[in-house]
């Protein structure tokens, strides 16, 4: 960012940074660590990103993928991009969210990138016969990033 | 009195696991509680083609000994019944599991923290770095099956070292609904849709393990056991 040599510059408040987590949720693994749940959509020009950095069940997946839904009608966004660098494991159950997600965002016109699978994740799904096949991927999120901008050029 | 259960179990006994024991006798039904000297030859027939398929999946050695002691214990070879003490002491020495941790699964946390003993555990045992990550994978898929479809169970980690070197047992157990033969088939044919998973699960352990085996009685619950070798 060139403006960052500028010492008045500030980042602007992120424009959009939504918990998707409902705290009245019945999830049963205790409030304390529900509350840890966050799963923040931050939005770059005209792409969300989400980073994945906590364990998935059915209802925080659920949350993500209907905020994200109504994030990128609201936003108008063209890219959604799932940062799963974190995420140490996927296994069949993380593929059927992952794919979901994809699926879903390409209903509402928007493309969607995963980045960040590690090799080893890689070879496993390989090997599972588990297909990842409704999303994009990208090894990095600059990479991904860079797609993006040449799909809207 | 000497049952079925007793004989073979005394002979299998530290070369398979007690879990993998239970599943074996199982799926025996009623003919494991049954005294041996009372077994007709079906009986014996039927008891020893279970043992031959099991033994010869599980028993890390000498397969075809044990096969062979537990048919003299059945008296299936008509020399009557002899004392397994002596195969039993081999197969003590020779299984050498050296540690083994069982991990209740009730909820959905569980599935991580199952996810992560198995994965130190086999980095611990000294498996590969990918082959550490397919384990937790495995571990994960599960764990998962056992919370979805189960309500609880559990997951035994046994880190074992035979003449072929390090591997790391899983066994997956729960008391659950089982799985009906009719669903198992559609299973392993691919065509299993699941309302929350891929349905995929079970597919995809298979794929991911050396050995493998699933124990499951509707109304009973359900025992995979599966086994991650070090390198092939």
């Amino acid at each position: 960012m060139a403006r960052s040599s500028d010492p008045e510059w500030a980042p602007p408040a992120p424009r959009a940074l939504l918990t998707v987590c409902n705290p009245n949720s019945d999830f049963a693994t205790g409030a304390a660590t529900l509350n840890d749940q966050q799963i923040p959509i931050i939005q770059i020009r005209n792409c969300l990103l989400v980073s994945i950095q906590t364990e998935l069940h059915d209802r925080l997946a659920l949350d993500l993928q209907e905020s994200l839904m109504e994030k990128v009608r609201v936003t108008d966004a063209k890219g959604v991009i799932l940062d799963v660098s974190a995420v140490e494991v996927i296994d069949s159950y993380i593929t059927r969210i992952l794919n979901d997600i994809g699926k879903s965002v390409r209903f509402m016109g928007a493309v969607c990138y995963i980045v960040g699978i590690r090799p080893a994740v890689a070879m496993t799904l390989i090997e599972m016969g588990v297909e990842l096949d409704s999303v994009n991927t990208a090894l990095t999120l600059d990479l991904a990033l860079e797609k993006l901008e040449l799909l809207q050029s | 009195m000497r049952t079925v259960e007793s004989e073979i179990g005394a002979i299998l006994s530290g070369t398979i696991s007690a879990i993998t024991q239970r599943s074996i006798f199982n799926r025996l039904g009623p003919l494991a509680a049954r005294p041996v000297n009372q077994l007709s030859n079906a009986d014996r027939m039927q008891v020893m083609a279970e043992l031959e398929n099991s033994v010869r999946l599980f028993a890390r050695r000498n397969s075809s000994e044990l096969i062979a002691s537990c048919a003299r214990a059945l008296g299936a070879d008509g020399t009557g019944a002899v004392s397994g003490a002596s195969a039993s002491a081999a197969g003590a020495a020779a299984a050498g599991t050296t540690s083994a941790k069982k991990l209740p699964i009730e909820q959905e946390k569980d599935i991580a923290t199952a996810r992560l003993e198995a994965w130190s555990e086999a980095v611990r045992i000294g498996l590969s770095k990918f082959t550490s990550v397919k384990v937790a994978t495995a571990v994960s898929e599960l764990a998962r099956n056992i919370v979805f479809y189960a309500g609880k169970g559990t997951v035994e980690l046994r880190a074992v070292r035979d003449d072929k070197g390090h591997a790391l047992q899983i066994i997956a157990s729960d008391q659950g609904p089982g799985i009906a033969e009719t669903k198992l088939e559609e299973i392993w044919a691919g065509t299993y849709k699941s309302q929350r998973g891929m349905g995929k699960g079970l597919v995809a352990v298979k794929k991911l393990v050396d050995e493998f085996q699933l124990d499951t009685m509707p109304g009973r619950g359900t025992t995979v056991t599966c086994m991650f070798r070090g390198e092939r």
